[in-house]
């Protein structure tokens, strides 16, 4: 009786796990075959983060089809298809660490891509440099992927924006733009720092934001002084204390460092429960339709950093092919396609570009490849316009934007409109009425 | 470091208690009269707000009536899970019981996203907006959101209205006495069988009412029980196993001072200040705030 009972326990909690670990068909264990090149995606495709990594998994899927239907990629004199094969994190470093190891070790594949989250590709990045296997990362934002020294880094890129180069854009744009609006409208002199409160994430993305902000105000001469720090723990719910001790300190922006589910209370909270009545700033994984849904008339005027967005195509030579990207995905998936899906997209047709290059399918001299690699701009922005891996942490350079939500009564949300660089701009910033700041 | 915003910090951390007060008391519940340490209690409440989400965007309901109705039915999930899953393995050992807890956790989360995954309105992450969104009232002293009002209310409301069932109904005598001794009420006739599956079922709707914290547009997720769960846990250890009053007063400490370490020492402290409180506590009187020495 007591035997039986144990069984039943343990069925139960296996067909739990089982749930829990669902895995796709495509993740078995998969015998290389001739004519064949493999990239691995490591994405979340269960667990806290799935939509995200599902979407990573539908735009590299696209990607691939893409390729393929194109004639696939010569390697010798061998016209070879592209075969995806999906390593799911579940959202957390030790499941990424099986999943790294399996596609590398199992799966034998040629290169890997993806890596959403800075502290899950930082568990399995180690096994990926053990095995000296290639790794396009477009998922993790902080810097340290490519710049830590406990292992060799030398196989990874980056490409995806690093939270030095959000910290940098967005206090560049607040010193430019918001700092001037708000001397003017308080007659403040024009020597006067703006003061800026951090609400950050504990943890490396968060830590990362913070740290790339401090750089930016010292290295660009910013005049912007940060007059509070206030930490939380990931997947807080309560940020009044925070907000009351960042409103104490008196601020003019507040700069959250956060993730979708702690950006919306963040500003519900501050500017429903704390009247905290400012300027936020926020990062650009939360350039998501759920974002404007969630703030809704809240995060009027707030500021979203971004680079790929659901509502907005920057005009330019992009335009065209991103609404070709967007149409195709929609066609394939029927939604619209995240920030992370297009990095990944992009991360897909890198690895192609750089195997085609290499002319071979050695790990060493796919990196090479990717080390001397010049490709046209995809479907974001670039810098110069070309996607080139920098020689000091093998990082490519985005072309970031700045977003002011603006009530849209049609749609009974805010939308986005480009307020900042120049050459994008579609509207100037507005300080709103019911701002206030600090003080003198 | 202002000393002035003590106060607004102190009434913060006094609501987020309600929160930890109706976790706990529901925990409590079922201790008390079961002795079952129902590590699943987080999910009951996440289970309860995605009930709560379900009526409100498939038949268009208020929020807040369909909270109430979510309450309603977790009663009757409780009772169900009382049955099915806790009452057939009572007294085979307390590793049965933790095992079908932990086991719970799984299935609750693990039904909840794979439900989510096939309905067209559910998301990554969800939230109830609700329609006293930004309306206030104020106190003279200070202005409050409307919706924080109504938590405080129903938490005083749920609080009382479970000590005058408990003083003062048959049913809710007969329940206290299975909790003190459970072989002795037996013997005076008590059907402590019915009693377990009351407890379950009552606790079951205490968590959904801590849900109703979800209902001012904080995302949730599948996965937002645990944290909460665990700090619920540490409450009723603190207040002392199986008193309601030590629930109170144990979910009122710990909301206080979790902020206003938060406020000191910054918000990495606001979850580790808990256990410490705990640990202090547990030194000093391991029985609990207001638990009674066993004999």
């Amino acid at each position: 009786m007591v035997d039986k009972k144990i069984i039943l326990v343990s069925m139960l909690l296996l067909i739990s796990f089982l749930g829990c670990t669902e895995q796709p068909t495509e993740t078995t264990t998969t015998i290389k075959a001739a004519g064949e090149i493999k990239i691995g995606l490591v994405a979340p495709l269960t667990g806290g983060a799935s939509t995200t990594g599902n979407d990573m998994q539908e735009a590299a899927e696209l990607a691939v089809e893409e390729i393929n239907a194109a004639g696939g990629i010569t390697v010798g004199k061998e016209k070879m298809r592209v075969v995806l094969i999906k390593g799911d994190t579940e959202t957390n470093p030790e499941q990424g660490v099986k999943a790294v190891t399996k596609l590398i070790t199992e799966d034998e594949v040629d290169i890997l891509i993806g890596g959403f989250s800075s502290a899950i590709t930082y568990a399995d990045q180690k096994i990926a440099s053990e095995n000296e296997m290639p790794f396009i990362i477009t998922g993790a934002s902080s810097p340290i992927v490519t710049k830590r020294d406990d292992i060799d880094t030398s196989y990874f890129f980056h490409h995806c924006p690093t939270t030095d180069d959000y910290g940098r854009d967005t206090l560049i744009f607040v010193d430019e733009v918001v700092r001037p609006a708000i001397n003017a409208r308080f007659n403040y002199s024009d020597d006067r720092k703006l003061r800026l409160g951090m609400l950050y994430q504990d943890g490396k993305y968060g830590e990362g934001v913070l740290e790339g902000a401090k750089k930016a105000i010292e290295s660009e001469g910013l005049m912007i002084e940060i007059v509070a720090e206030e930490k939380f723990t990931r997947s807080e719910t309560d940020y009044r204390t925070a907000l009351t001790a960042i409103k104490s300190a008196g601020v003019d922006v507040v700069y959250p460092a956060a993730f979708l589910n702690e950006q919306t209370p963040i500003v519900v909270q501050g500017r429903k429960d704390i009247g905290l009545n400012t300027i936020y700033l926020s990062v650009e994984c939360n350039d998501d339709p759920d974002y404007y849904a969630g703030v809704g008339q809240l995060g009027e005027y707030s500021i979203q950093e971004s680079r790929f967005g659901p509502y907005v195509i920057p005009a330019g030579s992009l335009k065209a092919k991103v609404e070709r990207f967007r149409s195709a995905f929609k066609t394939k998936w029927g939604s619209q396609p995240s920030m992370m899906g297009a990095s990944t997209y992009e991360g897909v047709y890198i690895a192609a570009q750089a195997i085609d290059d290499a002319d071979s399918l050695v790990n060493e001299d796919i990196r090479d490849s990717l080390n001397d690699l010049k490709m046209d701009e995809m479907i974001e922005a670039m810098q110069g316009g070309t996607i080139e891996f920098s020689e000091d942490a093998r990082e490519s350079k985005f072309q970031l934007y700045m977003q002011q939500l603006i009530w849209d009564d049609a749609v009974g949300e805010t939308r986005p409109v480009i307020v900042w660089p120049d050459n994008l701009k579609e509207a100037d910033f507005i300080l709103p009425e019911w701002y206030e700041s600090s003080g003198d | 470091m202002d000393l002035a915003v003590l106060p607004e910090i102190v009434f913060w951390g006094l609501y987020a208690g309600c929160i930890y007060i109706l976790l706990a008391v529901g925990l409590n519940l079922i201790f008390g009269v079961m002795r079952v340490v129902n590590f699943a209690h987080g999910e009951l409440m996440v289970l309860a707000i995605y009930i709560t989400f379900f009526l409100h965007n498939i038949l268009d309901l208020n929020p807040y009536l369909a909270f109430a109705l979510s309450i309603i039915s977790m009663f009757f999930v409780g009772v169900g899970i009382e049955r099915v899953c806790f009452r057939p393995i009572m007294g085979t050992g307390k590793l049965n019981e933790i095992f079908m807890s932990l086991a719970l956790i799984y299935l609750i989360q693990n039904s909840i996203f794979i439900t989510c995954n096939n309905v067209d309105f559910c998301n990554d992450l969800n939230r109830i907006r609700s329609p006293l969104g930004y309306e206030e009232i104020s106190f003279g002293f200070m202005e409050l959101g409307a919706d924080h009002v109504v938590i405080i209310c129903v938490t005083i409301s749920l609080v009382v209205m479970l000590y005058l069932f408990m003083k003062k109904t048959s049913t809710g005598k007969a329940m206290m006495a299975t909790s003190q001794n459970r072989e002795v009420a037996m013997l005076t006739g008590i059907n402590v069988e019915r009693m377990d599956m009351l407890a379950f079922g009552l606790g079951s709707s205490f968590a959904a009412a801590a849900s109703l914290f979800w209902i001012s547009e904080i995302p949730f997720t599948p996965y937002s029980g645990s944290i909460n769960a665990i700090k619920a846990f540490a409450v009723i250890i603190l207040g002392g196993l199986g008193s309601i009053s030590g629930a109170i007063a144990g979910g009122l400490i710990y909301g206080v001072a979790e902020n206003i370490s938060a406020y000191l020492f910054g918000g990495g402290w606001k979850h580790a200040t808990s256990f410490i409180i705990l640990i202090i506590v547990l030194i000093i009187r391991p029985t609990g705030l207001f638990g009674e020495k066993e004999e």
